[in-house]
């Protein structure tokens, strides 16, 4: 699993906010992507049964759990990795995603590695026909995305009333 | 794109470009904000932050597209970074990385106490902090030059 694609945010919150944040509340700060959706369906809501063992899942409106992957690391707050399927990927493709909470000063450099896309080739449906830099380089930029929006619900109202 | 990029973007040429991203953030403190990798682990893109700013580390595209360090150290652009701390705190540490000294910390006419060194590829580097307000004139007096656009 070499091909990947890394971003990386401070975000104004401690390691163990964000990773609070980033597991917990997943479903408050996600945005999906209709580029890049787990499944065919409707884009559900995200969340993590926590653990090691534990899952990331959505589940969709009509009840239904579709398992993105299962959490193969989880060592609060600095470290999580955990598998990410698609729906449409083969039983052999698999990619993988590991995100680090590093505490700079007063932030934490949230960090996002995103590996395993060489194990879905060129023509699969998921790249939409990109050559491979452009997918990952639009796929870290859904990314970035998502780090933003984790750092907004942070600093939101709904973000802030949470016990951390 | 939620990642703001400024206007104009510097992509910086290396021939070790993954070196380069580990020495640009233990010399000058930048930090890795995207990095794409191919299935080969070749670097495809890079994205580097500064304080409000973005340069792009990468690796040389062809003969017309070279680090200094594969055209006997010639530059023919050079980098500029602008911070609001401590500037000998930041030379200590460029120096402690091992940059290479072109001009220790000195105060300019200008107001600015700069300092410029090179990378290990052989790019010159420039970094600022204003330490003093100097006006059109008094720069003009001290240095002997036309100054227009002074803001």
């Amino acid at each position: 699993m070499s091909s990947r694609v890394l971003v990386a945010l401070r975000v104004r919150a401690s390691p163990e906010r964000a990773f609070a944040a980033f597991t917990g509340e997943i479903g408050a700060w996600w945005r999906p992507s209709p580029m890049f959706a787990f499944t065919p369906r409707d884009p559900g809501v995200l969340s993590f049964e926590p653990g090691e063992g534990g899952r990331l899942i959505q589940t969709l409106r009509s009840g239904k759990v579709f398992e993105i992957g299962r959490i193969s690391c989880w060592e609060p707050p600095r470290r999580l990795v955990f598998g990410w399927r698609q729906a449409t990927f083969a039983p052999d493709q698999a990619t993988e995603v590991e995100v680090s909470f590093e505490p700079v000063g007063a932030e934490t450099r949230v960090t996002v590695e995103h590996r395993g896309w060489d194990s879905v080739p060129a023509s699969h449906v998921a790249r939409h026909g990109f050559p491979d830099g452009v997918f990952l380089r639009r796929h870290g930029e859904w990314w970035q995305a998502l780090l933003e929006g984790l750092n907004a619900f942070m600093a939101s109202d709904a973000g802030k009333d949470q016990t951390w | 794109m939620a990642d703001k990029r400024s206007t104009l973007i510097s992509a910086v040429v290396y021939r070790d470009p993954r070196a380069a991203l580990a020495w640009l953030e233990k010399a000058f403190g930048f930090e890795t904000v995207m990095l794409i990798e191919d299935p080969s682990g070749e670097i495809a893109h890079s994205e580097m932050r500064f304080g409000d700013t973005l340069i792009m580390v990468g690796q040389e595209w062809d003969e017309n597209h070279k680090s200094p360090s594969s055209l006997g150290g010639k530059n023919t652009q050079s980098l500029h970074i602008h911070i609001d701390t401590d500037i000998g705190a930041h030379f200590e540490q460029a120096k402690a990385a091992g940059a290479e000294v072109i001009a220790a910390p000195e105060t300019q006419f200008y107001g600015d106490r700069t300092y410029r060194c090179r990378d290990p590829e052989g790019h010159i580097w420039t970094v600022g902090q204003t330490v003093k307000v100097v006006t059109r004139e008094e720069a003009e007096v001290a240095s002997g030059l036309k100054i227009t656009g002074w803001v």
